[in-house]
C-alpha cells in the first residue's frame, strides 16, 4: 500500500548501499549467546576476505564475552538464512554477503 | 439601559466557540481546509463533535495559572531547601534524565501539531479542543523543563537534552515515533497521538514516571504530575471523542481507523520499552513491576474495558497485541541489559543490580528472571569484581521501524533474537518483530527515509569515525554516561551524605 499523501510521496532510502562507496553494512548475530545483547552492524569493504573479517572485525567484538576464545571457536555459518561453508580467502561479496545481509553464527 | 443578560456556562461556551464560526462565501471550503480529505476519512457533519469539557479561554487561563502558581511555589521551596539531597538516591535521576531527553521534546512536538489541528480541522468544536490541548502541551514542555532544571545544577545528564533528542541513538526512538505522527494527516495524528498515545498508553507512560517520582522523594516532578493530571484527563477525553466521532461519521472510516490503531498501538508499545526498564531497573525504590503495570493499565483497563466498548463500532483489539502480552515477562530485562552495555554512549548511567534488587526481580518475574537473566548479571558482576565492567564493542543492528537495537526475541523463544526483513526496491530492511515489519510493509516509502543512528555514524554524519567523536557530537560531557558505581555523581552523593560537615553541593561546572 502506498502512503496517502497530499502530493507525490517518493524518497530514496537513507541507508542505501551507494552512500557507503565500496563498503557495505553487514549484520552479525551469534545465535543464542545472550551475553551479547544484540546483533552487531559493521561497515566493511565488499572485497574483504572472510578470514580478515572474522579476525579483525567480528572476533574482537565478541571478546566482550570473557568465555569467548577465538583460537578454539567453531561456528556453522548462515547468510540470509542459507548455510555457507566459507574459506578464509573468499571475499564477503563472493560469499553472497550483500548490503545489510545477516550473518548468523551457530556455535558448534 | 437594561442589565446584560447573564449567560449559563453552556451558553457562554457556545457563544465563545461554535457561534464564532462562520461559513465562507469568499473561498471554497476545500481550499480553506486542504488536509481533511486525502486520508480517505469521510466526515458528513462536523457539528456532531461533542465537547465534554466546555472550557472557554478565560476559564482555561484561570485554571492553568492557578496550577502553575502552585507548581512554581513547590519548585522554589525545593531548590531553596536543597531538596535534591532527600531523594532516595542520585541513581533515581537516571529515570528523569530519560524523561527530559525523551518525553519533554515530544510535548513540544504535540503542541505544534495540535496547533496545526486547531487551524485545519473543519469543525469549531474539535478546533477549539485542539487549541486547548496545544496550549497544554506547551505548558507541559515548559513546566517539565523548569521542574528538572534544578537538578541540572548538581547532576550530569540534564544539560543538553534538546540537542541530544535530535542526535543520540536511543532518543531516535521517541523522536522518530513522533516524526511519524506529525508527518501523517490530521486524522491519523488524532488516532496516533490523541487516541493511542494519550488514551490507550498514557497511563503506562505517566503513572510509572510520576509514581516513581513520589516513591523516590522527587516532590517537584510529582507536583508537575498533579499539575498535568487534569489536562491529561481532558486529553484522554479528546482522544476518545476523536475516535468515536470518526467511527460514527461513516462506516467506511472503520477499517482505516482500525489500521491506525493497529499501527499506533505497536509503535507506542515499542516506545514504552524504555518505560519498562525504567520501572524494573532504574528506580531505587520500586513502584510496581512492568508486568504489573502492563496488566493493570493495559490488559485490564484497555483490553478489558475500552475495547469492549469499541466492539460496538466494529473495532477489535490491536493486531499485534498478543505479542505484547507475551513479552511482559521478558521485555524490561532485555532492554536494560542492552542499555547497560551501551550506556557509555548514553546521557545516563547504568549499573549492575545489587542482591536486594535481584531478589525483587526474581519475585516479580518467577518464570523468567532466575533462569534467563540472573546468570547474565552474575557473569557481569564477576567481571566487575575482576575490574572489567563490560560494554558493547560494536554498534548494534537496528530495527528500521522502531529504531531500537534488535534485542527482542522470537515469540515463544526467549534466547533467539527475532529477525524479520523485507526487500523494497532491491534493498533489505530489518525489523525486530512482526509488528514493525507490518508497519513498514504498509508504507515502505515512509520508513526507507529513517535516520538510523548506526547507519548515520557509519556514513560519517555524526561528528567523526571514533567513539569520542560521536560522543562529543552528542553533547555528552564527562560524568553524563557509563557506569554509575564510582561515577562523579555517585561520589558527590556519598560525600554530601556521609559527614555532617560535608561541603554544600556546588553547581557542576559547565551545566
Amino acid at each position: 500500500m502506498a502512503v496517502r499523501a497530499i502530493g507525490e510521496y517518493k524518497f530514496p532510502s537513507s541507508s542505501r548501499q551507494e552512500l557507503y562507496g565500496d563498503d557495505q553494512l553487514v549484520h552479525v548475530y551469534w545465535k543464542h549467546n545472550m551475553f551479547i545483547c544484540a546483533p552487531s552492524c559493521f561497515r566493511v569493504p565488499k572485497a574483504m576476505p572472510w578470514s580478515a573479517f572474522l579476525s579483525e572485525v567480528v572476533y574482537p567484538v565478541w571478546g566482550q564475552d570473557p568465555d569467548f576464545d577465538p583460537a578454539t571457536a567453531q561456528f556453522a555459518w548462515e547468510v540470509d538464512d542459507a548455510s555457507i561453508s566459507p574459506s578464509g580467502d573468499q571475499s564477503l561479496e563472493s560469499l553472497g554477503i550483500g548490503h545489510k545481509s545477516l550473518i548468523v553464527a551457530n556455535a558448534a | 439601559m437594561a442589565a446584560p443578560r447573564k449567560l449559563s456556562m453552556k451558553q457562554r461556551y457556545a457563544a465563545l466557540t461554535h457561534d464564532l464560526d462562520w461559513d465562507f462565501s469568499y473561498v471554497d471550503n476545500a481550499e480553506a481546509y486542504p488536509y481533511t480529505t486525502f486520508e480517505g476519512i469521510k466526515i458528513h457533519d462536523w457539528s456532531k463533535w461533542e465537547d465534554p469539557f466546555r472550557l472557554t479561554v478565560d476559564a482555561y487561563m484561570k485554571y492553568q495559572a492557578e496550577k502553575d502558581k502552585r507548581l512554581y511555589a513547590v519548585l522554589d521551596s525545593f531548590a531553596q531547601g536543597q531538596g535534591h539531597l532527600s531523594l532516595a538516591d542520585a541513581k533515581y535521576l537516571n529515570a528523569m534524565k530519560l524523561f527530559l531527553q525523551g518525553v519533554t521534546p515530544l510535548e513540544y512536538q504535540a503542541h505544534r501539531n495540535f496547533s496545526f489541528l486547531a487551524r485545519h480541522l473543519n469543525g469549531p468544536g474539535p478546533r477549539f479542543a485542539a487549541l486547548c490541548q496545544s496550549q497544554d502541551e506547551l505548558r507541559h514542555a515548559q513546566t517539565e523543563i523548569h521542574t528538572l532544571s534544578n537538578y541540572n545544577k548538581f547532576y550530569g545528564g540534564f544539560h543538553s537534552w534538546h540537542h541530544q533528542h535530535d542526535r543520540v541513538w536511543y532518543l531516535s526512538v521517541p523522536k522518530s515515533f513522533f516524526d511519524d505522527a506529525v508527518s501523517a494527516g490530521p486524522f491519523e495524528f488524532m488516532i496516533a497521538i490523541g487516541f493511542s498515545f494519550e488514551y490507550l498508553l498514557t497511563n503506562l507512560l505517566f503513572v510509572p514516571f510520576m509514581s516513581g517520582a513520589s516513591f523516590n522523594g522527587d516532590l517537584p516532578t510529582m507536583t508537575f504530575g498533579f499539575s498535568a493530571q487534569s489536562d491529561e484527563s481532558r486529553h484522554m477525553t479528546f482522544g476518545l471523542e476523536a475516535i468515536k466521532f470518526l467511527l460514527e461519521q461513516d462506516p467506511d472510516n472503520v477499517p482505516i481507523v482500525q489500521e491506525w490503531i493497529d499501527k499506533w498501538f505497536w509503535r507506542g508499545y515499542r516506545l514504552l520499552a524504555l518505560v519498562s526498564q525504567m520501572l524494573d531497573y532504574m528506580l531505587p525504590r520500586k513502584v510496581m513491576s512492568w508486568k504489573e503495570a502492563f496488566e493493570l493499565y493495559f490488559e485490564q483497563q484497555m483490553l478489558g474495558g475500552l475495547f469492549k466498548d469499541l466492539e460496538y463500532y466494529g473495532i477489535r483489539p490491536p493486531k499485534h497485541v498478543q505479542h505484547a502480552i507475551d513479552e511482559k515477562e521478558i521485555l524490561s530485562h532485555q532492554v536494560y541489559w542492552t542499555l547497560y552495555q551501551f550506556s557509555f554512549a548514553a546521557a545516563f548511567n547504568t549499573t549492575t543490580p545489587d542482591s536486594e534488587h535481584l531478589q525483587w526481580l526474581a519475585e516479580q518475574y518467577p518464570d523468567t528472571f532466575d533462569t534467563l537473566y540472573k546468570p547474565l548479571w552474575d557473569k557481569a558482576s564477576r567481571m566487575v569484581e575482576g575490574g572489567g565492567r563490560h560494554f558493547a564493542r560494536a554498534l548494534p543492528q537496528l530495527c528500521q521501524t522502531c529504531q531500537i537495537p534488535m534485542l527482542f526475541t522470537e515469540p515463544g523463544d526467549p534466547t533467539t533474537i527475532c529477525q524479520r526483513h523485507s526487500i523494497y526496491e532491491g534493498e533489505r530492511f530489518d525489523f525486530c518483530s512482526d509488528g514493525c515489519k507490518w508497519i513498514f510493509d504498509r508504507e515502505p516509502e515512509k520508513y526507507v527515509q529513517a535516520w538510523l543512528p548506526v547507519h548515520q555514524i557509519y556514513m560519517g554524519n555524526c561528528g567523526g569515525p571514533t567513539v569520542p567523536d560521536v560522543l562529543a557530537w552528542y553533547g555528552l560531557q564527562p560524568g553524563d554516561n557509563g557506569e554509575y558505581a564510582g561515577s562523579q555523581e555517585a561520589l558527590d552523593w556519598a560525600a554530601w551524605h556521609t559527614t555532617s560537615h560535608a561541603p554544600a553541593p556546588t553547581p557542576v561546572a559547565g551545566n
